[in-house]
C-alpha cells in the first residue's frame, strides 16, 4: 500500500499528520457518549456495547494498529477500562477509549475478537478491579489463584483478611492427567514453575504429541507482587522509583526507573535539564546493553546446554558494564538512580577515570561481538536449531502488540527511542534494528546488533559528557518537595525497555500518590505470542522461542 | 600374557584349572575395575570442573586441598551423605537396577581392552564384538531409568536416549568393521599389533600405520558416532538439562545418582579405550611404558568430549535421528564397502 494515497487507513489524520480528533469522533459516531483529556491524547467515552465496533474502526480505518494496554479502574460510581491505542507506523498518534460501566453490573464487551493481546489484559482487569468482559474466549483469573475471593484493586476488598491459598485448594499441578483415560495420544508436560528454562517462575502446560508440542499455555502470577498497588501507597517524590528497579532483575532497571519518571515528569509538568538527559541516555543504553547480553547468554543455555563458554563469556562482558553502572549509581542491581527531574548525582569523580573505563568497555566490544558471532550465530548446529523455528509473522505480533527485539525481530520497524523521542535519542546518530527473519534466530540477531547501537549511543553520550561546560551541570530540575498533580489528570507514557515497551498509566485524585498506577510490561504481552510461535513445533524448539522472547517474570507478573 | 594368566603365575594356581583361574581372572578384574574407578573419579569430580573451566574462562576449584584436588573427597562425602529419594509410584525393583546396570555395563567392556604393560583381563577371538555388546547394555538401564521412574521428563529422556543408540550404534559398529577388514582380526590385542608397523617415514620420523593414519575418515566417523553414543554435546539429547531437566536421571538423588553419573563417565573413557584401540594405536607408544600411553590417549579423547560439550550447540531430536539415519549411516556404510575394496585389491 503507497503511502501517499489516502487509503482507509488514514481517517482522522489533519493534513499535517496529527490526529484529527473531531473527524475520529464522527467516524465512532452514536457509540461516543463523551469526551475526556488525557495529558497523552483525547480519550472517547463510549457505550459498553460498542467495544468491539469502536476499535475495530479505529483499528481499520483510522490505522491504530496496536493496542499499548489496557487499563480498569473503579471510581465512586462506576468502573472504567480505557484501551490505550495507537500506531506501529507513528507512536506519537494516540488515542484513549474509555469504557464506563455501572457498579451493580459491571460488564463490557470484550476488545478480544478485534486485538488478540487484549485477551490476557482483559483477564487482568476481571482479576484484579472486577470487571466482566462479554464475548471474552477464557474469563478466568490470571496472576491470582483461581480461589481466590474479590478483586484486590476493587474498592470493597477487605485487605487485612488473609487469604492462604495451599497447593490442594489451588488447582493441583501434580494431580493426575485426566487424559491418561482417555484414548488420546496426548501428553500433558508441566513445563515449571520450577524448570532450568523458563528463566524464573513461569509455568507452561504444554500438551505433547510424542516430541511435538500440540497446545501450550504459559501460565503466569507465581511472583505477583502487588506492585501496582505499592506504587498506589508511594508519594510520587521519591517512594516509587525504587519500585521499577524490581520489575527487571536482568539489568535493565535503569530503563524501567525512565519508564516512571517520564511519565510522572509528564504528569506533573517537570523539565529535565539536557545535562541529565544525557547522562540519563547513556545510563539507560549501559542498562539495554546488560539487559541484552544475558538475554543472549541464557538464550545460549536454552539451545546450547548447561553452562558453556558462551554463557560464562556473556557473563564476563556483562560484569565490566555492571562495574561502571556500580561507579555510576552505587548498586549493581536496584541502580535507583533517577529522580523526577533529573538523577540523583553526577557522574563518579574522578571523570576522567570513569570516562576511561566506558571507553575501553566499547572498544573491546566488537572483537568481543565477534566472538559471540563464531560461536553463536555463524554456528550450523545453532542455525539449523533456530532458523525458521519459533516463527513469529508480524501481523500476528501486531495483533499481540508485540514490541521491543520481538517486534523488531519480526521486522517491525518499531522504537519507542525514535518514534516518540525521549531522553536525548533523537540528537544522536543511531539505528533501529530489524530483521526480517521472523524466527528465534532472527530475533538473537537484533539482541546482538541492538548491543553496537547501544555502544554506539553510549560512545556518542561520552563525548557529550567530556566536552560539557562544568558551570552548567545541572543534575536535576528544581522540583517541589512535594508532587500533587491536579485531581483526575491521567497520562499514558512509555519508554523503549530491554524486553520491549514498558509504559505506565497514572490518574491523580490531588494527593501526593496515584490514584491509579499501571504498568505494562512489555514482556506481559510478549510472552502471549509464545503459543502462536510454539504450537506445532517440537519441544527442544518451544524452549528455544521462550528464550528468544527474553520475558523476565517481575514485568510480566508484577 | 592377559593380566589374569599373570597373576594365576604369580600365585602359583594352575590356569588350566577352571576354578584356579577363575580366582586369578575375579582379582585381574578388581584391578582393572579399580584402576578405571580411580580415572573415573579424578575425572567426574575434578578433570571436567578443571576442563570445562579452561574452556570458559573460569578458574574452577582451587581451595581444597593442591589444586583442589581435594574436591573429590568432597564430592564423595557429599553425594553419599544425601537423602535417597524414591518418588511414589515408582517402579521397583526396575527404578534400582537401572543404575547398577548404566554403571556396570560400560565397566564390563575393559576387560578385553589391552591397556598395555601386559594389563589386559581377557583376550578372546571376538574381542572388538565383546565390547560393542556390552557397551550397548546401558541402553537397556537407560530405558529402565526412564520408564520406572513416573515421570514424563524421564520418560521422554529415556525414550531419546533409545532412539539416540539406535540411530547412532548401527554406524558405530559398522565403521569398527571396517577397521577388522584391516586388521583381519577380531581379537584386541591383534588389531593392537597391526599397527605397529611404519606407515611412512617423514624426516626421519617414523609414523605409525594406526588406522586414524590409514583410514582418517572412519576415524571421523567413529568419533562423530561416539559422541553421541555417550551422549555428549552436540548429541545430548537424552538429558538435555534446560529441555527436559535432566532426562532419565532427573528422579535419581544420592548414591542412586552417583551410579548414573560414574555410569556416565566410564561410558566416555570406554568409548575412548575403543577409539584408543582399534585407531590410536592402543598403547603402543615410544620411551613411555604402554600403560601411560594409554592413558594419555584416552583422556585424549575425553578432552575432546569436554571440549565439544562446552562449545557446541545441541540438535534437535528429530534432527539427530535424521543425522544418524540418512547421514552417519549412509557414509558408514560407504566406508565399509570401500575399505572392502581396498583390502580385496591389495590382499
Amino acid at each position: 500500500m503507497s503511502l501517499e494515497e489516502p487509503g482507509p487507513r488514514d481517517v482522522g489524520l489533519t493534513k499535517a499528520g496529527e490526529v484529527n480528533y473531531d473527524e475520529l469522533e464522527s467516524l465512532l459516531g452514536d457509540a461516543v457518549l463523551d469526551r475526556e483529556t488525557h495529558l497523552n491524547a483525547e480519550a472517547f467515552v463510549i457505550r459498553p456495547d460498542a467495544v468491539q465496533d469502536t476499535l475495530s474502526a479505529l483499528k481499520e480505518e483510522a490505522g491504530f494498529d496496536f493496542l499499548n494496554c489496557v487499563t480498569a479502574q473503579e471510581y465512586q460510581d462506576r468502573y472504567e477500562t480505557i484501551y490505550h491505542m495507537t500506531k506501529y507506523d507513528d507512536r506519537t498518534q494516540e488515542v484513549g477509549v474509555v469504557v464506563p460501566t455501572s457498579k451493580d453490573d459491571p460488564v463490557s464487551e470484550s476488545a478480544e475478537p478485534v486485538f488478540r493481546t487484549a485477551d490476557w489484559h482483559e483477564r487482568e482487569a476481571y482479576d484484579l478491579v472486577g470487571i466482566e468482559y462479554a464475548d471474552h474466549p477464557d474469563m478466568r483469573r490470571i496472576l491470582l489463584p483461581e480461589t481466590w475471593q474479590g478483586h484486590p484493586l476493587s474498592m470493597d476488598y477487605d485487605q487485612t483478611k488473609p487469604q492462604i491459598v495451599t497447593l490442594r485448594e489451588n488447582k493441583n499441578p501434580l494431580e493426575e492427567d485426566q487424559r491418561l483415560n482417555d484414548d488420546s495420544d496426548t501428553m500433558m508436560l508441566n513445563i515449571g514453575p520450577h524448570h532450568p528454562a523458563t528463566h524464573g517462575v513461569l509455568h507452561v502446560e504444554a500438551t505433547l504429541d510424542g516430541e511435538q508440542v500440540a497446545d501450550v499455555e504459559p501460565d503466569i502470577g507465581y511472583i505477583h507482587r502487588c506492585e501496582e498497588q505499592m506504587c498506589q501507597q508511594g508519594t510520587y517524590r521519591h517512594q516509587i522509583m525504587p519500585y521499577p528497579d524490581r520489575w527487571d532483575w536482568g539489568g535493565a532497571g535503569l530503563l524501567n526507573e525512565w519508564a516512571y519518571a517520564r511519565t510522572a515528569e509528564e504528569l506533573a509538568d517537570i523539565d529535565v535539564p539536557e545535562y541529565a538527559q544525557v547522562i540519563r541516555t547513556m545510563s539507560g543504553e549501559l542498562s539495554r546493553i546488560l539487559s541484552h547480553m544475558l538475554a543472549v547468554a541464557a538464550y545460549a543455555l536454552d539451545v546450547v546446554g548447561d553452562f558453556t563458554a558462551t554463557f560464562m563469556y556473556g557473563m564476563q562482558d556483562r560484569e565490566t558494564v555492571q562495574n561502571i553502572l556500580e561507579d555510576l549509581t552505587g548498586q549493581r542491581l536496584m541502580f535507583n538512580y533517577f529522580r523526577l527531574g533529573g538523577v540523583a548525582w553526577d557522574l563518579p569523580e574522578p571523570r576522567e577515570e570513569f570516562f576511561e573505563k566506558i571507553r575501553a568497555f566499547i572498544d573491546d566490544l566488537p572483537e568481543k561481538l565477534e566472538e559471540y558471532h563464531n560461536l553463536l550465530t555463524s554456528n550450523e548446529i545453532l542455525q539449523v536449531r533456530t532458523v525458521d523455528t519459533g516463527r513469529l509473522e508480524p501481523e500476528v505480533a501486531k495483533n499481540y502488540g508485540a514490541t521491543g527485539p520481538v517486534a523488531r525481530g519480526s521486522g517491525i520497524d518499531y522504537d519507542v527511542r525514535r518514534d516518540d523521542p525521549y531522553g536525548y535519542y533523537d540528537k544522536l546518530d543511531w539505528d533501529v534494528v530489524t530483521e526480517e527473519g521472523c524466527d528465534n534466530y532472527a530475533r538473537l540477531l537484533v539482541r546482538l546488533q541492538e548491543v553496537e547501537e547501544s555502544a554506539k549511543i553510549i560512545n556518542q553520550c561520552v563525548d557529550l559528557l567530556e566536552d560539557w561546560p562544568e558551570e552548567d551541570r545541572t543534575i536535576q530540575a528544581n522540583v517541589p518537595r512535594t508532587i500533587k498533580p491536579e485531581p483526575d489528570t491521567e497520562v499514558y507514557k512509555s519508554v523503549e525497555a530491554a524486553k520491549g515497551e514498558l509504559g505506565i498509566y497514572i490518574r491523580s485524585d490531588g494527593t501526593d500518590s496515584p490514584a491509579r498506577f499501571k504498568i505494562r510490561g512489555g514482556s506481559f504481552s510478549n510472552l502471549q505470542t509464545l503459543p502462536e510461535m510454539a504450537e506445532g513445533e517440537y519441544i527442544a524448539d518451544l524452549i528455544a522461542s521462550l528464550g528468544s522472547l527474553d520475558t523476565i517474570m517481575g514485568e510480566v507478573d508484577r | 600374557m592377559t593380566l589374569s594368566d599373570t597373576i594365576a603365575g604369580l600365585l602359583g594356581l594352575n590356569a588350566n584349572d577352571p576354578l584356579q583361574f577363575f580366582i586369578a581372572a575375579i582379582i585381574a578384574s578388581a584391578i582393572v575395575g579399580t584402576f578405571m574407578l580411580v580415572n573415573v573419579a579424578i575425572a567426574g569430580p575434578w578433570a571436567k570442573r578443571k576442563i570445562t573451566a579452561a574452556f570458559t574462562d573460569r578458574i574452577a576449584v582451587n581451595r581444597i586441598g593442591p589444586f583442589g584436588l581435594m574436591i573429590i573427597v568432597a564430592d564423595a562425602v557429599r553425594l553419599l551423605s544425601k537423602e535417597l529419594i524414591v518418588p511414589e509410584k515408582v517402579d521397583r525393583p526396575a527404578w534400582d537396577l537401572a543404575p547398577l546396570i548404566i554403571a556396570g555395563s560400560a565397566l564390563f567392556g575393559f576387560a578385553v581392552i589391552p591397556m598395555g604393560s601386559g594389563v589386559q583381563v581377557a583376550d578372546p577371538e571376538v574381542g572388538l564384538a565383546y565390547v560393542f555388546a556390552v557397551a550397548s547394555l546401558a541402553s537397556i538401564g537407560l530405558v529402565m531409568a526412564g520408564y520406572a521412574s513416573n515421570n514424563k521428563y524421564s520418560m521422554l529422556g529415556g525414550l531419546r536416549a533409545v532412539a539416540q543408540n539406535l540411530a547412532y550404534e548401527i554406524p558405530l559398529v559398522l565403521t569398527g568393521v571396517s577397521v577388522v577388514l584391516f586388521a583381519g582380526t577380531l581379537r584386541m590385542s591383534e588389531i593392537v599389533a597391526a599397527q605397529t608397523e611404519t606407515l611412512v617415514t617423514i624426516a626421519g620420523i617414523g609414523i605409525p600405520s594406526w588406522y586414524a593414519f590409514v583410514n582418517p575418515f572412519a576415524f571421523v566417523l567413529f568419533l562423530v558416532a561416539n559422541l553421541a553414543e555417550v551422549g555428549r554435546n552436540p548429541f545430548d539429547t537424552p538429558e538435555a538439562p534446560t529441555e527436559i531437566v535432566a532426562g532419565y536421571q532427573t528422579e535419581y538423588s544420592s548414591v542412586y545418582f552417583v551410579l548414573m553419573y560414574l555410569g556416565e563417565f566410564i561410558h566416555i573413557f570406554l568409548g575412548g579405550a575403543i577409539i584408543t584401540t582399534i585407531f590410536l594405536g592402543g598403547p603402543t607408544g615410544p620411551v613411555l611404558p604402554g600403560i601411560v600411553w594409554f592413558l594419555i590417549k584416552i583422556w585424549a579423547v575425553f578432552l575432546f568430549t569436554q571440549w565439544a560439550r562446552s562449545a557446541l550447540p545441541r540438535v534437535r531430536i528429530d534432527q539427530l535421528i535424521e543425522i544418524g539415519w540418512k547421514g552417519m549411516l549412509v557414509l558408514s556404510f560407504a566406508n565399509l564397502v570401500l575399505t572392502a575394496i581396498i583390502v580385496g585389491v591389495i590382499a
